[in-house]
């Protein structure tokens, strides 16, 4: 389903949300992920999308046709909210199909049963059809919400966090139901959320927003391994890309006194942002550094395990970075942590305009 | 500060069923730790059980070795912190603190010198003189804390699930807090949470809980890499522990055309087990385009990937197979992977419960 904004515009009272926003899917792509945090134009970009809110200025095509001041009922598309919105009068039954039973011409009752249940079934809530929303559990609720969305054949679903009120195992579940489905079905997913691992596990197309434009749009894997600009680096990475202000002199970076590194291909002298993703400062328990590493020896600040890692907050100097570490243990505040950088694996990026001036070894091999 | 213990204890409300069942657990003097369920698992109710909120229908509450089971809350110095802070919201910080030691009739120096002293615990120096309405939710927390705290004679502090009305942003902060209160004061702290991440963040000691009753208490370390039952394997890490069908053969345990190898004894041990299944956590899994010694092909048929990893989802045989791979690792849907799982990272249930072959 090819999506086409171009120089979107739309302004509120007191903001602009959306400032020159171009976004192009092509046809082939089946769910792209709308990155951004809370505030910075991402439901404002669904309404727009969605036909509930129009443009100031720019344009929206649809599968190549120009859909822009056409309502919201003369578009084909379903919405998935945050909240759980369902009907509390309503069985789950009748919840999910009500998009049917409003649909015009009308669809047999033997046919609306057919779909109800088939979908119900691909999302396992098919044992719940005879009761009411509030007799479920979040995650069920979100189902039929899900479910509801996706009973009838639409060009767009629109998805605006709708995991972002589940627990973790919850959202694993449901992050590999969603990414199927949109496999499955011809509809675009468009995913928006602030979480960079919903976006990095679901969908192969990536969009960064940030104050209301699109800082990056591309292959999932490439937007992470190639980010464009400083601000795709910290929104597109959990933990966020550690951004440290650096000065690159004869070929040196230097980080504070003790992290400093010769640089194979250093752009010349000047003021730059040294971009270090967290799972690349290597924590070595033992041992003595990797050949061609640096080794900073930073104190712990914090260690907080989220799932089977360890984001571990550390401080050098005047330094604060985060690391990643696939050791669960008991951590101290203030224990001594050593770790490793790898030249190869740093970034940096233009300390003024953030725009990237050097991607890692691994970064420029996976863009080929 | 106490050790604290609860034996034999079980409750029900009413003549509802049980909510917990024969909880047996103790906690040791000066222990982080941490009570980890789902919601219905009776988590809350041991809670309320050990701050004497509540009597047990049947069973023992023992602090440092003195039965307390008949004492009521107040009698038994347990500090208690809440989801939502509690406090006088028209006093400031300082008569917050000062509250529960006026009414045990301190003389007000000695009020002013335990105040001071906890405030610079908790940070709250500069915040004294602050109305307590006016402070963030972060800060109130604090001050919730630090009134359950500021007694002499604590011997627990309890915290029932108290971040929930935290914002994400300060949480590492309030959890950096109160971290570094329990390593300075070494005062026994039990934290209730529904959230795995809190809990491993947290304790030194997790005690997990469901429907009611205690399924394992260990370190991080523990519950991570020897789960006793499939559930915490599951419940815990990301993704959860592979979970596979899996039989006795002489020279080890098969799973499909994979085999485990163990020694000849562990075979003859597991024999009659029923119901067989081998736990491996997805990072575990040796994985590999070229082939492993003792290992097995796998089909690749989908890969995830996390930023820093890539999970890669198999099938071996019938059996659907999560792996966790370098995000360097060069594999995609379709390719055949070589799979081998390393003994010791290998989980045994029998029934659904751990069986110990490596001792």
């Amino acid at each position: 389903m090819k999506l086409e904004l171009r120089d979107a515009v739309k302004r509120f009272r007191t903001a602009t949300a959306l400032d020159g926003l171009t976004l192009e899917v092509q046809d082939d792509v089946d769910m792209v992920a709308i990155v951004a945090p809370t505030g910075s134009g991402k439901t404002t970009l669904l309404r727009v999308l969605a036909g509930l809110d129009g443009l100031d200025s720019g344009s929206l095509k649809v599968r190549g046709e120009d859909v822009t001041g056409v309502h919201v009922q003369k578009r084909n598309v379903s919405m998935v909210y945050q909240k759980f919105v369902n009907y509390p009068s309503l069985r789950v039954f009748d919840n999910i199909a009500s998009p049917l039973q409003v649909a015009r011409p009308r669809i047999a009752k033997a046919e609306i049963e057919r779909r109800v249940h088939a979908i119900a079934e691909k999302l396992g809530i098919d044992m719940y059809l005879r009761r009411y929303p509030q007799e479920l559990s979040g995650g069920q609720r979100q189902r039929v919400a899900l479910a509801r969305a996706l009973v009838k054949e639409v060009d767009l679903v629109l998805l605006d966090e709708p995991l972002g009120n589940l627990d973790y195992k919850l959202r694993e579940a449901l992050r590999s139901d969603l990414k199927e489905l949109s496999r499955e079905r011809d509809a675009l997913f468009v995913y928006a959320t602030p979480e960079p691992i919903d976006a990095l596990m679901m969908a192969s197309h990536v969009a960064v927003l940030s104050e209301g434009r699109v800082v990056q749009y591309g292959r999932t894997r490439e937007v992470h391994a190639v980010p464009q600009h400083a601000e795709v680096g910290r929104r597109f990475s959990e933990p966020p890309m550690n951004l440290l202000a650096c000065r690159v002199e004869d070929g040196h970076v230097s980080a504070g006194d003790a992290f400093r590194f010769r640089l194979a291909d250093a752009p010349s002298d000047g003021a730059f942002l040294l971009g270090i993703y967290p799972h690349h400062l290597r924590i070595l328990e033992d041992g003595p550094p990797k050949p061609g590493s640096v080794r900073i020896e930073a104190r712990l600040e914090f260690a907080e395990v989220v799932g089977s890692d360890v984001t571990l907050r550390l401080a050098y100097e005047e330094h604060t970075v985060l690391a990643l570490s696939d050791k669960i243990r008991s951590y101290h505040l203030d224990e001594t942590v050593k770790v490793d950088v790898d030249p190869n694996d740093v970034y940096l990026f233009d300390a003024r305009s953030g725009d990237l001036v050097r991607a890692s070894v691994r970064g420029r091999d996976a863009r080929g | 500060m106490a050790r604290i213990e609860l034996s034999g204890v079980s409750h029900r409300y009413g003549n509802d069923e049980w909510a917990i069942r024969d909880v047996n657990v103790v906690w040791e003097d000066g222990v982080a730790s941490a009570l980890l369920g789902p919601s219905g698992s009776g988590k809350t109710t041991v809670l309320d059980i050990i701050s004497g909120l509540l009597r047990p229908t049947e069973g023992r509450v023992l602090v440092d070795g003195r039965d307390v089971t008949g004492l009521n809350a107040r009698e038994r110095n347990v500090a208690q912190v809440f989801q939502f802070p509690v406090m006088y919201e028209t006093l400031n910080v300082f008569d917050n603190l000062a509250f529960p030691l006026r009414n045990q009739r301190m003389p007000e120096a000695e009020v002013r010198q335990r105040v001071e002293a906890t405030a610079e615990l908790m940070g709250l120096t500069d915040l004294l003189r602050r109305n307590a309405h006016r402070l963030g939710a972060a800060e109130q927390q604090r001050v919730s804390l630090a009134r359950g705290i500021v007694r002499k004679d604590i011997s627990a502090v309890l915290l029932d699930e108290p971040l929930t009305v935290i914002d994400p942003q300060a949480k590492w902060h309030l959890r950096r807090q109160l971290k570094a209160l329990h390593e300075r004061t070494g005062i026994t702290m039990i934290y209730v949470t529904h959230d795995q991440h809190e809990a491993l963040t947290f304790a030194d000691q997790v005690t997990v809980m469901n429907l009611g009753a205690v399924v394992q208490t260990g370190t991080p370390t523990e519950l991570h890499e020897r789960p006793r039952r499939p559930f915490i394997g599951y419940f815990i890490g990301s993704p959860g522990m592979n979970l596979l069908e899996a039989e006795v053969g002489e020279d080890g345990v098969r799973v499909g055309p994979l085999t485990v190898a163990y020694e000849p004894g562990v075979a003859k041990r597991l024999a009659g087990e029923e119901a067989l299944q081998l736990g491996i956590r997805p990072e575990y899994v040796e994985a590999s385009s070229r082939p492993l010694e003792g290992g097995t092909e796998a089909m690749v048929e989908d890969v995830d990937t996390t930023g820093h990893s890539l999970i890669v989802h198999a099938r071996m045989g019938e059996a659907p197979l999560k792996v966790t791979m370098d995000e360097a690792a060069t594999v995609a849907s379709g390719d055949s992977l070589w799979i081998r799982f390393p003994a010791e990272h290998v989980n045994l249930y029998a029934a659904g419960e751990r069986i110990e072959v490596n001792a």
